[in-house]
């Protein structure tokens, strides 16, 4: 990447100096001809024409030079783009799989733009492509923009009053939300200098929240340090962090409610399909070498494909002893010590006996395929 | 294998439009200005020799060659000028988009802050190309203007071809009338890098605009046309050429099968077809839109066997969503994994050593986090949310899966 910017810079440099140049050459030119014909005009004689005439021709003929110059280094960076990007994408992986789905890939990117609170984008897409954005969504994320907005700013009723509204389905769901929310209006407080006010909001507050008992506690205790927070044992209640937090927290939280994902899936989909497409590529040209044999076409890409922790959404069970992934008819299978392996394993461990015993291949544990329990993962 | 380390490489690979099109456009700019300077320079000095030739016989003659010269050269400064403007504009645009890929080498691990950034910049550019090349306009120009690019606001049409998409469109439109004008034009335009190519594309307009003369029965027209402009093809597609003459013999309204098709309407929206894809090789541009590519990639490595299925089903996963992306998913293969990898249903977390999964009576597995929390919360009862069954937390074993 280095050499090729190094190359573009002189093609950067060269096209500046090329201007000036050009501009300067063609003015002295224009001077020369016309001293040129003032020569011819006064009827001087032949070598006192001759010698503006000569400059003339010496310029033209330099300005030719400069471009061929110009010319050259500009090649000589297409030739390093040439060499540094030679991988023919229309030739790699396309299942066409998306054909005549164009329509649903339209409303997923409309979906998409409301989601990312550029509603703008989204009216003017569905303005142009015909596609249909339910209303109850743009809605339900107008919402949400609005208090995240809110909570940009620091103002945090509005995610409060949403937080008390939806009560009963966050706590189902484990969500810690509104708790955090108060604690960051309770801190508010205290650095607004009011410890009385603090302490009245956590009285007519913190109450519904005994399962935060420990944390309570340690809010109570900070009021006794309200005027210097920031150099006491609860210095980290001021951590900035505290506010980005509660923003992702609070959108994951909405958007859960909704049953959403809380990062726009057309981000995910297509980032770790940014991160996949170097191993599809190499992979192509590989099998391509081959036998040019359809693989898309299978049920099963050839070639794992490095994803991140974040985007593993699923269990994957692959049976340490055959490599064979689970499925429905040869699932996961738990033998008496713990070790699982898939349910082919199991019976070829136990020559097709259900009864036999057999060594577990990890442990030194001894047991028959009988008393292997299936598992769910 | 660390899943989490970036290919710099394979993704640089990815966005070599993004570098080629500028890079091809600078290229046009550049070649017509020194076309430009070379032939008025051969001028100026053909002129003076002339000139002066004649300097001491005919004065009045010479002054006024000169004065035609000084007027050209006015006119060669004009010219160079704007093509300066348009070079200047594809100079700053490559430089922004090299700085824009090196900022990618520079990140390290797909599992960060920068890269989440960079790749949302990423998103955009797809997304405004997706919308570009089908014909949109409002909506792409208003996501590049106004996207979550983190850069200047200048800068961020930098990232898309625009310009280059209207002009296509506007070739396109005129061929949907059915006008060849504007696209014999850019053919005309674009001669030299088309016939490397091997393009043949400028035949079918010719050949097209004949089959118009001859559905309009102005035959004595149509022969001069094909004499004009099909013959220099006759190298290679002389059996094109032999049928388009025997169409003379028949009516448009033919029930001959090779003739009707020369006649079929259907023509058009393959000469429209042609341009694009010869349009998008020219800037080397992909035939399909990257969209397409990555989504499907994407798609692929995300999906499992057990994504479509209510069990399992995970609301971040986008394939489970069976309406929208588990729709575009239905046909493209599963994620090869020769590992196993256990996400609990309830946190979402992988499970690990230091969060080892726990089976309960009913083969139901789920991470020790989650058990441990829910038990925290109910006096040690466990409730498996996918059968509803309760049971004690110590009745969960620990499970070993390699």
């Amino acid at each position: 990447m280095d050499s090729l910017i190094k190359d573009f810079e002189k093609v950067a440099k060269r096209q500046r100096t090329l201007k000036d140049e050009t501009s300067k050459t063609l003015d002295a030119l224009i001077q020369r001809l016309s001293e040129t014909k003032a020569a011819i005009a006064e009827g001087a004689g032949p070598t006192a024409c001759a010698k503006p005439a000569n400059e003339a021709k010496d310029l033209a003929g330099k300005l030719t030079e400069s471009y061929k110059d110009m010319q050259s280094v500009l090649y000589k960076y297409a030739k390093s783009v040439e060499k540094r990007f030679k991988t023919d994408l229309d030739n790699i992986w396309d299942p066409r799989a998306f054909d005549d789905k164009d329509d649903v890939l339209c409303r997923t990117l409309a979906i998409h733009f409301v989601r990312e609170g550029r509603f703008d984008i989204a009216e003017a897409f569905a303005a142009e492509t015909a596609v249909q954005i339910p209303e109850t969504l743009k809605a339900q994320f107008l919402e949400m923009f609005f208090i995240q907005e809110a909570l940009r700013k620091r103002d945090i009723a509005p995610a409060i009053q949403w937080a008390a509204r939806h009560r009963g389905e966050l706590e189902k769901r484990g969500s810690m939300l509104e708790f955090h929310l108060h604690k960051l209006q309770f801190v508010q407080h205290l650095v607004a200098g009011e410890p009385l006010a603090a302490l009245e909001y956590a009285k007519a507050n913190f109450g519904a929240f005994p399962r935060h008992l420990k944390e309570i506690q340690q809010l109570m205790c900070s009021i006794l340090f309200a005027s210097k927070l920031s150099v006491s044992p609860y210095a980290n209640l001021l951590n900035p962090h505290l506010w980005t937090d509660i923003q992702t927290t609070f959108c994951r939280d909405f958007c859960m409610l909704l049953g959403l994902s809380s990062d726009s899936p057309l981000f995910i989909a297509v980032t770790a399909g940014t991160t996949a497409l170097p191993t599809i590529i190499k992979m192509s040209s590989i099998m391509k070498d081959k036998s040019g044999l359809e693989w898309s076409q299978q049920g099963e890409l050839p070639v794992e494909i490095p994803l991140i922790d974040a985007y593993r959404f699923h269990s994957v069970f692959a049976c340490p002893v055959s490599k064979e992934p689970g499925t429905e008819e040869n699932p996961p299978m738990m033998m008496p010590c713990g070790h699982v392996i898939c349910k082919e394993s199991l019976m070829r461990l136990g020559k097709g006996n259900l009864t036999s015993r057999f060594k577990c291949p990890y442990c030194p544990l001894e047991s028959t395929a009988a008393q292997a329990l299936r598992v769910h993962l | 294998m660390d899943s989490s380390k970036l290919n710099h490489e394979g993704l640089l690979a990815l966005d070599q439009p993004l570098v080629k099109v500028p890079l091809e456009q600078l290229k046009r700019a550049f070649r017509s200005s020194q076309k430009h300077v070379e032939k008025e320079m051969a001028a100026v000095s053909a002129q003076l020799e002339s000139a002066l030739a004649k300097a001491a016989a005919k004065p009045d003659e010479a002054c006024s060659a000169i004065d035609a010269t000084l007027s050209r050269l006015q006119g060669l400064k004009r010219k160079l000028a704007e093509i300066k403007t348009e070079e200047d504009l594809y100079v700053g645009r490559t430089k922004l988009r090299l700085e824009h890929l090196a900022e990618m080498t520079r990140i390290s691990s797909a599992d960060s802050e920068a890269f989440t950034r960079w790749s949302k910049t990423r998103l955009s550019r797809i997304l405004v190309d997706y919308m570009l090349r089908k014909g949109l306009s409002t909506s792409p120009a208003k996501l590049a203007a106004d996207s979550h690019i983190e850069v200047a606001p200048a800068h961020r049409l930098d990232f898309v071809d625009i310009e280059l998409f209207a002009q296509s469109r506007r070739i396109e439109d005129a061929l949907r009338r059915r006008s060849c004008a504007e696209c014999l034009q850019w053919c005309s335009e674009n001669k030299s890098s088309l016939k490397k190519m091997k393009s043949t594309l400028e035949f079918s307009l010719r050949l097209q605009e004949y089959i118009e003369l001859v559905r309009a029965r102005n035959l004595p027209q149509a022969i001069s046309h094909a004499r004009k402009f099909l013959t220099p093809w006759s190298d290679t597609h002389m059996r094109e050429i032999q049928q388009a003459m025997g169409m003379l013999a028949f009516s448009p309204k033919t029930a001959c099968g090779a003739y009707k098709a020369l006649f079929d309407d259907g023509r058009w929206e393959m000469l429209t077809e042609q341009f694009r894809a010869d349009n998008y090789a020219l800037n080397s541009l992909t035939l399909q839109p990257l969209l397409h590519m990555t989504l499907q990639a994407g798609l692929s490595s995300l999906k499992t066997r057990t994504c479509y299925q209510p069990p399992t089903r995970n609301i971040n996963c986008p394939v489970c969503d069976a309406d929208t992306f588990g729709y575009l998913a239905e046909k493209l293969p599963c994620a090869h994994h020769v590992n196993s990898c256990i996400v609990c249903r309830i946190t979402g977390r992988i499970m690990d050593a230091d969060n080892p999964p726990l089976v309960l009576p009913n083969g139901q597995v789920y991470s020790s986090w989650a058990l441990q929390d829910m038990a925290l919360r109910n006096n040690g009862a466990v409730t498996c949310p996918a059968t509803g069954s309760t049971f004690h937390v110590s009745e969960a074993r620990k499970a070993f899966i390699m």
